[in-house]
């Protein structure tokens, strides 16, 4: 048996601690005091905040620390190593308002999704809806992933974007919760792990985050949001048309970050007109490739047709009226970026068809 | 009991703003914070309705020409905006087809239109349509009649 140790406590008063006789010489280190932000309607905003030389956004953040801006930084710290330094390869003028945005719409799938309206399913339905949740699971673990890879690149004088991709970040996990609670909420499970290339495209993006947003917000935001529209008016019950509903708003709020942010930079740049219409080139071709694989593409049919019998003609038929509006959505952005390129020079999959039948 | 009011009309929609910002379950679960201004188009009728913060400060009748300054408009034909508001009335809020967002994914040209075309705007519909839904769907607490009936 071990031996106790002996107690350090002793008795009586202790005796008084002797504290050194304050300075205070760290008061009245500051920029600029006096500050007095009011709220307004929306409360006291994160953009209302920038104020005298708190709203001074330069055009290059050379603070290699974490120094909140605004505030008196540290001589001599080590460097902390970020890359994206410049206002023009991340700035978005809308940041800080989607930021605020994201916060106060912000929605719980736990207790705001009315699971208890789920109702049991035919298994070809089930079964193709548990598919679909495990897509849209894996798109939100890449959303994740390519974001927090770059936001700790990011400089904090640019912390209006920081902090709104970090809501973004929120914002996939959010969506991984939901489709994976959908998914094993009645009776059916997850079902396969999706070949995608558009995936690893976005991951192993690593030009710049410029280029990485266009494909993160036109092409698969993009492609995300019809499908979660289409999913919407295709729905089974009202936990499913309230997990849609909100993600579609969710996802919107990426998409509005990625135009801000293109239209920001490409302004400024020539460049960065062809670079970024080269990479959601890529990144088109590789989403028509991956649509060539049954298994998303046959699954969404089910569930637009009701069931395998109505997906070989309704189903299969709505999930080309997706792609449509896909293409659509895509051109419109594209169009006034001033992107080059129409919907002829898309790949095959986005094309149009024949004019769709009255719905 | 309350008078039935008509829609489309100022005195409706400031009936139907009175009982969206005095419900704080609109505010939650997707709700909240919302600034726009937004068209509602219905027949010939036009009406500009205003979103601050977390209510809906102003409605108003407007003009075609004022459509032009406002973030977006939703246009449909009164048998359409009928339809969607007797769902809500017998629901308590929109079901099936009748939500917003199916209407405008079921109808070929949508319902939300801007006429300065910036994208920004324009996908405020998209951004706040729970909002938007919750905004309708409390016109169920508001005894309504239609001009063609």
């Amino acid at each position: 048996m071990a031996k106790s140790k002996p107690s350090k406590k002793t008795t009586g008063t202790p005796p008084p601690l002797e504290i050194p006789e304050p300075k205070f010489n760290w008061m009245n280190q500051s920029r600029q005091w006096g500050t007095r932000v009011s709220p307004g309607k929306s409360g006291l905003t994160l953009d209302s905040l920038n104020v005298g030389i708190y709203g001074e956004v330069p055009p290059r953040w050379t603070d290699q620390g974490r120094n909140p801006r605004g505030a008196i930084p540290v001589k001599g710290a080590l460097p902390i190593g970020y890359s994206v330094t410049e206002k023009i390869g991340l700035w978005a003028p809308m940041a800080a308002e989607l930021y605020e945005e994201a916060i106060q719409r912000r929605w719980a799938p736990a207790t705001d999704v009315p699971w208890a309206s789920i109702q049991a399913l035919p298994d070809d339905v089930e079964t193709a809806i548990c598919q679909v949740c495990t897509e849209i699971a894996q798109y939100a673990n890449v959303d994740i992933e390519v974001l927090t890879n770059w936001q700790h690149r990011m400089s904090y004088g640019y912390h209006e974007v920081k902090q709104f991709l970090a809501t973004a970040s929120l914002d996939a996990a959010r969506r991984y919760e939901a489709f994976r609670k959908r998914a094993l909420t009645n009776g059916g499970g997850l079902g396969l792990e999706p070949m995608d290339q558009v995936n690893r495209f976005l991951l192993e993006s690593r030009g710049g985050w410029t280029e990485t947003v266009a494909g993160i917000a036109l092409v698969r935001g993009l492609f995300l949001s019809t499908m979660c529209e289409y999913l919407f008016r295709h729905s089974y019950n009202d936990a499913e048309r309230a997990i849609y509903s909100y993600v579609i708003q969710d996802v919107s709020r990426l998409i509005a970050y990625g135009v801000d942010h293109l239209r920001y930079c490409m302004a400024r740049d020539d460049e960065k007109t062809s670079t970024v219409a080269t990479m959601i080139a890529i990144g088109l071709g590789l989403m028509a490739r991956d649509l060539r694989d049954p298994v998303l593409r046959e699954a969404l049919a089910i569930v637009f047709g009701g069931g395998i019998a109505g997906a070989r003609r309704e189903g299969m038929s709505v999930f080309l009226d997706f792609l449509e509006d896909f293409r659509e959505r895509h051109v419109a952005l594209r169009r006034w970026l001033n992107l080059p390129g129409d919907a002829m020079s898309m790949p095959r999959a986005f094309r149009p068809r024949e004019p769709r039948q009255a719905r | 009991m309350s008078e039935a009011l008509c829609f489309p009309s100022v005195e409706w929609l400031n009936a139907v703003r009175e009982v969206f910002n005095t419900t704080d379950s609109y505010r939650g679960a997707g709700g909240g914070q919302c600034d726009c201004t937004v068209g509602l188009k219905v027949d010939d009728e036009v009406f500009i309705v205003e979103f601050e913060g977390f209510g809906c400060s102003s409605v108003q009748t407007g003009t075609d020409f004022e459509l032009g300054n406002v973030d977006f408009y939703i246009e449909m034909p009164m048998s359409q905006w009928q339809d969607m508001l007797e769902n809500i009335s017998g629901n308590g809020h929109a079901i099936g087809e009748y939500t917003l967002n199916t209407i405008d994914l079921g109808s070929e040209e949508g319902i939300a239109h801007s006429k300065h075309g910036d994208q920004y705007r324009q996908d405020l519909f998209v951004r706040y349509n729970q909002t938007l839904q919750f905004f309708f769907d409390a016109s169920h607490r508001v005894d309504t009649t239609f001009e063609n009936s």
